[in-house]
């Protein structure tokens, strides 16, 4: 069980609307997936409703929205689009928070808006999308390379590709 | 010295119950008066009024099987009008009758029982099962559904659990209890699927295990999936070859149909341990003449057998490639497999799993106990604080609101993790609406009809403006236990309305405290306090346990307080012997003396339910289309302003709306459910509400 102070709960459920993901979760931007997912399981030993049973019942509902914001922010950092969708918002200052139905809209739009101007560099990025999602890092790095030499200013095949090669190392494929 | 909790595993066929007891790390199975690991789920109510439950049971079936109640998970949380009522209407000998509110209800003997207490008759059997071995009462669980249950079967399950006195710590998922019980305490970084194949229906689920995390990463299902398919496919045989030669159609008959079935399973489940097996059923049915008795006698081999069911074991396959598609994991990132439930005892099955995953299954798993086991280690870490085990469980179906066109506008998709809360805006559709019809659906369909209707609740208050201009939040929240709760808001006035989302055919509050008052599951005669005499003069029946199955090493407790086995064989049963022989000795006498042969009622009965079933269906088309329209469809797409009113989505005038009567004006905080008007009467009531308008709809 965790041991964690009542003052400590209040504090963070004070605060918890003004702290974006990467603050919730310990973990700076641009981390990998793989880390991400570290920090979920590490948070959630602190604060999964399980984990604190034996509070009073105003703290554990406390400690059960804090569980909830947590979810959600894994729910939107351990996907690369949906985090794009989610950065951009921060970037613009437009809230802390995303509902996991606008950052899946808005991992569609910015697909969309990013997804090349010449047919070659969109047909490899979609290839590479493809393998983002199964996680296939090497693959998908292998073809954001190819739609780079056909657009070689795409900004996001670029930070697409710097995001891949993060994970690159961590592929499941390679974990045996 | 903490509580003792114990883990349920609540099966369509088979139950199981363990614990983890205080101060040692070994989690056991209890096994009950018999000595068998699992007990059958089945119920029997004798003409006496006395209730039976378990085995004992179970061997009930072929002397009455109008009184004996069995897969009745199969109907617990479900609507009356639902596929897989009907589907159970089909194949059930016992009367399922439609109760208030579309709910589905059992009558035996003149009395009607719902499905939460039916539930409860059998967790009262295995809760006296661990109180006799623990000797000591007992009275928190952990009790486990299918991955797939719904809300409403996940809040019906939990409701059995009060009637039968449990404190219900937790609703897990059998699968995530597997990967537990698999996993637990061993410091692993796995990633594993659980294939769980039961009686009725197939799961997958795949997870991640990070020493004492447990993450559900991916979960699919089919619910018309299980060993009695396969039981189906024989019996299909059997009669087949029967009305070939003998121009009878057994299906006709309930008891000859019981027999085949008893014959079916019977020879099946031999067929995990031996590659033949003789089908012997003496005295199946009466030639026509009513002479003499005509008998079934067969061998079927494993081979004959893996042919008549490989589609089904095929079909298991296409739902794991959709759970490790959601999972972004293809086989080879798999470290193990592990099965659950009777029919992986099948070496079919678990040669085709191998050759699917390219691996063979864990074999140190035990197929029947494991989920058990894993509820037990579960409600262990949830009572003591020495024991940790985090679950991040995800939901397994998506989570909708009805709107505009006949469509449900997804809130939460399936696959997500729990416990969370997300919240959408929607607002009105109509000039001055005064109330919104909230309907709440699960399920994966676009249409709001192809999806479970959870519930409704009616909002209102708001200020009165034109279409569009009234935004209303609406706020889904999943607990641990994957139960569910919806809020609406008003933003501008901060006006809430909320409800636990009940199932109109759930059970309320009062109606379970009747229930409790009622004691009718006092009836129930606990295996525990038989002495094997009476166990034997109640019909009970000591099933073979399976040779695959390895009963837990019977402990000191167990020596003084089980009463022997049957020494005898049972009269009427069914064994599969030494020689690998499946037969139904023959019928006793009681079985034709039977004071109230059932056959006749089901017929009929079926004919009205169909009309019932057509009327309903036609309403439920009716539902979406005349209720809501969407202002925007495109709203979802936008990103960042959610709250634009081009993001908001058009929902109806609510249902009941009537300007005379303030009661339904303010909104509903405190949703009872017993109050709750009629869902489909309430469609009704709205259609005019569109028609007419105004308030001459009012009845
Ligand atoms: N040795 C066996 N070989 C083949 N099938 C078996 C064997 N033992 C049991 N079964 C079959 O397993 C099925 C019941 O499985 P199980 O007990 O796992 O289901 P359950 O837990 O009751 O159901 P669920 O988990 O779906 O609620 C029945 O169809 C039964 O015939
Ligand atoms: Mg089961």
């Amino acid at each position: 069980m965790s041991d964690l102070a009542p003052t400590e709960i209040k504090a963070l459920v004070r605060i918890m609307d003004e702290l974006d993901y990467y603050q919730l979760m310990h973990v700076k931007r641009g981390v990998s997936v793989r880390d991400v997912k570290k920090a979920y399981y590490a948070v959630s030993r602190t604060f999964h409703p399980d984990a604190n049973r034996s509070l009073e019942s105003d703290l554990r509902d406390a400690v059960e929205r804090i569980s909830k914001r947590v979810t959600e922010a894994y729910a939107v950092l351990r996907d690369p689009r949906r985090r794009q969708a989610y950065d951009r918002q921060l970037n613009e200052n437009a809230g802390v928070r995303m509902q996991l139905a606008a950052a899946e809209a808005g991992a569609r739009k910015q697909a969309q808006e990013n997804e090349g101007l010449t047919p070659q560099g969109r047909q490899y990025f979609r290839l590479a999308n493809d393998e983002i999602k199964r996680q296939d890092w090497r693959s998908a790095e292998r073809n954001l390379a190819t739609a780079l030499t056909f657009e070689p200013n795409n900004e996001s095949f670029k930070s697409m590709l710097k995001e891949v090669r993060k994970n690159v190392k961590y592929s499941p494929a390679d974990r045996r | 010295m903490s509580e003792i909790a114990i883990g349920i595993d609540l099966g369509t066929s088979n139950s199981c119950v363990a614990v983890l007891r205080d101060g040692t790390v070994e989690v056991e199975v209890l096994p009950n008066a018999y000595g068998e690991a699992t007990t059958a789920s089945v119920v029997a109510l004798r003409a006496d009024g006395t209730i039976t439950v378990g085995n004992a049971a179970r061997a009930n079936i072929i002397h009455d099987p109008a009184h004996t109640i069995s897969s009745s998970k199969r109907l617990i949380g479900r609507y009356f009008f639902s596929e897989e009522v009907k589907k159970a209407q089909a194949i059930c000998s016992y009367q399922i009758v439609e109760g208030p509110n579309h709910s589905v209800r059992i009558e035996v003997r003149e009395e009607v029982f719902s499905l939460p207490e039916i539930g409860a008759m059998i967790l009262r059997e295995l809760k006296s099962i661990a109180e006799s071995r623990l000797n000591e009462p007992v009275t928190k669980a952990v009790i486990t559904v299918p991955a797939n249950f719904n809300d409403n079967q996940r809040q019906a399950t939990k409701d059995a659990g009060q009637i039968a006195g449990i404190e219900v710590l937790r609703i897990l998922n059998e699968p995530t209890a597997a990967a537990l019980s698999y996993g637990f305490g061993k410091g692993l970084a796995q990633t594993v699927a659980i294939y769980d194949l039961g009686g009725g229906t197939f799961d997958i689920s795949v997870l991640q295990i990070a020493d004492d995390v447990f993450e559900v990463l991916s979960t699919c299902g089919d619910t018309f999936l299980g060993g009695d398919d396969f039981d189906d496919r024989l019996i299909d045989l059997l009669a087949d070859e029967f009305l070939e030669r003998e121009n009878i159609n057994l299906r006709n008959d309930p008891f000859a149909l019981e027999k085949l079935k008893v014959a079916a399973e019977s020879a099946k489940q031999a067929l995990s341990v031996k590659d033949e097996v003789e089908i012997r059923i003496p005295d199946v049915i009466s030639a026509a003449d009513g002479g003499s008795s005509l008998s079934i006698e067969r061998t079927l081999s494993r081979e004959e057998f893996s042919r008549l069911v490989n589609d089904l074991i095929q079909r298991t396959f296409k739902v794991c490639d959709e759970a490790l598609q959601q999972a972004d994991l293809v086989t080879r990132d798999l470290d193990g497999v592990i099965l659950v439930g009777g029919p992986t005892k099948l070496p079919m099955i678990r040669e085709a799993v191998e050759h699917y995953f390219g691996k063979p299954p864990k074999d140190d798993v035990d197929p029947d106990q494991v989920v058990a086991l894993g509820a037990a280690i579960h409600a262990a870490t949830l009572v003591d604080n020495e024991h940790n085990a985090f679950l991040l469980d995800i939901t397994p179906l998506s989570l909708k609101i009805g709107v505009a066109g006949g469509l449900a506008e997804t809130v939460i998709e399936r696959n997500t993790p729990v416990p969370i809360e997300q919240t959408r805006t929607f607002t009105t559709f109509q000039d001055d609406q005064e109330s919104v019809a909230i309907r709440v659906y699960q399920g994966e369909a676009r249409e709001s009809e192809g999806n479970e209707l959870l519930g409704q609740f009616e909002f209102s208050g708001f200020k009165k403006a034109r279409r569009g201009q009234v935004p209303i939040d609406v706020t889904f929240e999943i607990n641990a236990d994957g139960i569910v709760n919806v809020t609406a808001r008003d933003p501008e006035s901060g006006q809430q309305a909320s409800t636990s989302i009940t199932l109109s055919s759930g059970l309320s509050d009062g109606e379970i405290r009747n229930i409790i008052e009622e004691r009718r599951s006092d009836r129930v005669q606990l295996n525990s306090e038989l002495v094997p005499a009476d166990a034997e003069a109640l019909g009970a029946v000591r099933l073979v346990s399976q040779p695959v199955t390895s009963i837990p090493e019977t402990k000191e407790a167990l020596a003084e307080s089980t009463p022997a086995p049957a020494a005898d064989p049972p009269t009427a049963s069914v064994e599969p012997s030494d020689e690998g022989i499946a037969s139904v000795t023959p019928q006793d006498p009681g079985i034709t003396t039977d004071p109230e042969p059932p056959t006749d009622d089901l017929e009929s009965d079926d004919e009205d339910f169909a009309t019932k079933v057509d009327r309903f269906e036609e309403e439920l088309e009716l539902l979406p289309d005349e209720t809501l329209e969407p202002l925007e469809m495109a709203a979802a797409d936008d990103v960042t302003a959610i709250m634009n009113d081009d993001d908001l989505l058009a929902m109806s005038r609510g249902p009941d709306l009537d300007p005379e009567n303030p009661a339904t004006q303010t909104s509903k905080t405190d949703a009872e459910p017993e109050a709750d008007p009629d869902l489909f009467e309430d469609v009704g009531t709205d259609l005019t509400t569109l028609d007419g308008g105004g308030s001459e709809n009012k009845d």
